[in-house]
């Protein structure tokens, strides 16, 4: 973490002041929610969709349970979220089926979460660090499908998205930026 | 610790923004030409990436506390060499004399001044029979005050090891007579409750088991295997300094590089194709949590800290915070190398992103030769343990209850250095539930008791830490709602210690618990509230702390007391 440099950090800092104290500078506003909903993030619209314009759309993220270890991993060390996808300031759509979908950054895996019910909310499991989630319109509602075919709804980033990168661009880049991607 | 000591330890300038604009790679590896150089002090930097730039103005910056090393300056070869724990078995009313003393160790090569508890490591393994009462003999031989806190252990209040609580500490050259009574079956630990962070990790540690009368009391197993799990934080010149007069490592704890097994860096066992061998985890590290896997292996939990689960389950992994114990059976079906490993999801804040990593814990040589197959076939099932379930159910009436005291934790620093300071703020946009490496060497190294302070909050009150006052009568069953604040300057999972009780478990976020097992410790990741149920049955004045070690001296403790039973 120390080597993220921040323009603001640079610019801020006086020459000779070295230390600063934390509760001065409190309430420090660090995130907006709290609690279990801390890992929830938001799903924006692409307008691809009919209706789908002021909807408002959210992912929300629990620790699954059922565990022994008070958290739950999956066998490469990942976290295993239940993930629950809610949509509202819209109505449902009155043909095809609004489907959520978890993929990784570089959407090379997708799991299909599920469909969406009549109040437009639908629930999965996400055994990935850094995932988007998805919701398409689809013509049918297949169980089995392995991705989506319809045009997308809604998508956003997992709160761990939030890690910036330095590697790819900035005072310290090391790689080409275009090289770079998503990462995990 | 003076403000002129103070302002010489932090060097009080950043690098101007133009020397960053012209940063190359390779004028960012030199930023790191102080690893393995003596720095002001006599502190060395701490091991970290070395492909990774610094952060601004810290590049020669050390701990505003000194460093300690035992022994400084002392021919390690003076010392006698620490040997492998050793098994003292012990009846009721047994006595064993424990000294506390430097020895010669030596890991990943380098030969280093270490403690042992009678120059073994870990310290002696305890065995004792349920209900038994031991009598364990202390003398303290080293320079720093210490104490044993029986870890887990529903004993009397007087021997429970918890300086200025329960006792005096110990001085050097002074002794005290610690009567154990193990009222329960299980794996527990013992250990100092004087800076956990430096004499801990310096090898004060053992285990105590206690067997039940029950010859069923877990089921079939070939073999059995203690496993303490720990790590220790080294360079190219051994062990790195603690902080003297307060840890380093405040924020997130401090992180070892080198993973050990019964204080081994390359444990390895062998087993024959389908043996089963129950394994007793303890993690003693100070900050880390592992997730340790089997290979491939079937694995199943069957106890944690002090009882078995309800119902024996199959699990992937065993998630074990420090303190904490867990006891599996695993079945080693192929033959071949399996590699019992931490494996973890780790995090890179330069890249953003989380990569996969795994430590080598133990290697298994797993042979052709088949083991004896009535037990490799009792493994494949699960068994329910009546008694830990009628024992729960006495205690379910309870469970819907609302909470009777909710804490919460945080964090409050103070005269950090500037960048660490802006960094952290601008990088807890997010924060995993769990810390599994030391993402932030250098800032975490910089950070010490004497700046920051962790919190258990009571949300009631708004007492912190010293000024919570809690009571309790014996017989008392209480529910504490303990939730992890994640709008901190830092914040990080904790495993809440207990100490003189029982609780369990009964939710995490809501969603409740389905197998239960009576714990003294348990993990609450970032963002999560957890309920406690706490079986109030021994009288005393006892602790509540987060048990990474750094964080305990940072503050994060308070102590309630329960009376005696009601009339």
């Amino acid at each position: 973490m120390e080597t993220i440099v921040l323009l603001t950090a640079l610019l801020g800092a006086p020459a000779g002041l070295s230390a600063v104290s934390a509760e001065a500078a409190s309430p420090v506003p660090v995130c907006a929610s709290a609690g279990p909903e801390y890992y929830a993030f938001e799903l924006f619209t692409t307008r691809n969709v009919p209706g789908t314009g002021l909807a408002e759309a959210r992912a929300e993220l629990e620790v699954s349970g059922g565990s022994p270890f008070s958290i739950t991993l999956g066998p490469d060390g990942s976290y295993v979220y239940d993930v629950s996808v809610s949509l509202d300031r819209m109505k449902a759509p009155r043909t095809g089926h609004l489907v959520a979908w978890a993929t990784t950054p570089d959407i090379d895996q997708v799991e299909r979460l599920g469909t969406l019910d009549e109040q437009l909310r639908t629930s999965g499991q996400v055994r990935w660090n850094k995932f988007l989630v998805v919701v398409t319109w689809e013509s049918e509602d297949d169980p089995e499908a392995t991705m989506w075919k319809g045009p997308v709804a809604f998508r956003g980033m997992s709160r761990s998205g939030m890690m910036h990168t330095m590697v790819g661009h900035g005072a310290l880049q090391q790689e080409n930026c275009a090289a770079y991607g998503y990462g995990n | 610790m003076t403000d002129r000591r103070r302002q010489a330890r932090v060097p009080g300038f950043l690098v101007p923004l133009w020397a960053l604009c012209v940063l190359t790679p390779s004028a960012a590896s030199a930023q790191h030409e102080m690893h393995g150089m003596t720095m002001e002090g006599g502190w060395r930097m701490v091991p970290m990436d070395m492909s990774m730039p610094m952060l601004p103005g810290l590049e020669n910056a050390v701990p505003v506390v000194g460093p300690f090393l035992p022994g400084m300056g002392m021919d390690p070869s003076m010392l006698p060499e620490a040997r492998p724990s050793e098994m003292v078995p012990m009846a009721d009313g047994d006595t064993l004399d424990v000294s506390v003393s430097m020895v010669r160790r030596t890991i990943d090569g380098h030969e280093m001044v270490m403690f042992g508890y009678n120059q073994q490591y870990p310290g002696p393994l305890l065995q004792a029979p349920r209900d038994a009462t031991i009598v364990v003999r202390v003398r303290n031989e080293i320079q720093m005050p210490t104490t044993i806190h029986w870890h887990g252990v529903r004993l009397e209040n007087r021997f429970d090891g918890v300086p200025g609580v329960t006792q005096e500490a110990i001085e050097q050259g002074e002794s005290f007579t610690y009567e154990v009574h193990v009222p329960d079956a299980g794996m527990y630990w013992y250990h100092p409750h004087v800076r956990e962070d430096v004499q801990q990790d310096l090898g004060l540690f053992g285990n105590l088991l206690v067997t039940s009368p029950d010859p069923d009391y877990y089921g079939p197993a070939h073999r059995e295997e203690v496993f303490v799990l720990d790590d220790m934080l080294m360079d190219e010149q051994g062990a790195l300094p603690w902080g003297d007069s307060a840890p380093t490592h405040a924020l997130m704890g401090r992180f070892g590089n080198v993973m050990m097994v019964n204080g081994e860096t390359d444990y390895r066992l062998t087993a024959q194709k389908g043996e089963v061998v129950r394994f007793y985890l303890t993690n003693v590290a100070n900050s880390r949590t592992f997730n340790v896997t089997f290979g491939g292996a079937k694995v199943k939990v069957v106890a944690s800290d002090v009882s078995r689960f309800e119902r024996e389950q199959w699990v992937g992994s065993v998630v074990i915070a420090p303190a904490e114990r867990y006891v599996v059976d695993v079945r080693f079906d192929e033959p071949g190398e399996v590699v019992i490993a931490n494996t973890i999801q780790a995090i890179n804040h330069f890249r953003g992103e989380f990569y996969p990593h795994v430590d080598t814990l133990s290697m298994v040589s797993v042979s052709d030769e088949p083991a004896e197959s009535s037990v490799s076939e009792a493994f494949d099932t699960l068994r329910e343990h009546a008694d830990v379930v009628g024992d729960v159910e006495s205690f379910r009436s309870f469970f819907g209850q609302a909470p009777d005291y909710e804490l919460e934790t945080t964090v409050r620093v103070r005269d950090l250095h500037q960048s660490i300071v802006l960094s952290m703020e601008a990088d807890t946009l997010y924060v995993p539930p769990m810390e599994w490496n030391d993402a932030m060497p250098m800032m975490n190294w910089l950070s010490t008791g004497e700046q920051v302070t962790w919190i258990l909050k009571d949300r009631e009150t708004g007492a912190e830490n010293g000024e919570i006052d809690w009571s309790f009568d014996v017989g008392d069953v209480v529910k504490i709602r303990i939730f992890n604040t994640p709008d901190s300057f830092h914040p990080m999972n904790h495993p809440i210690h207990v100490h003189g009780q029982r609780f369990l478990v009964l939710s995490m976020d809501g969603v409740e618990s389905e197998n239960l097992v009576w714990k003294d410790t348990a993990i609450v990741p970032v963002g999560s509230e957890m309920d406690l149920l706490i079986d109030m049955s021994n009288p005393g004045e006892w602790m509540i702390h987060c048990h990474i070690a750094e964080h305990l001296h940072a503050g994060m403790m308070f102590s309630f007391t329960v009376g005696a039973e009601r009339p």
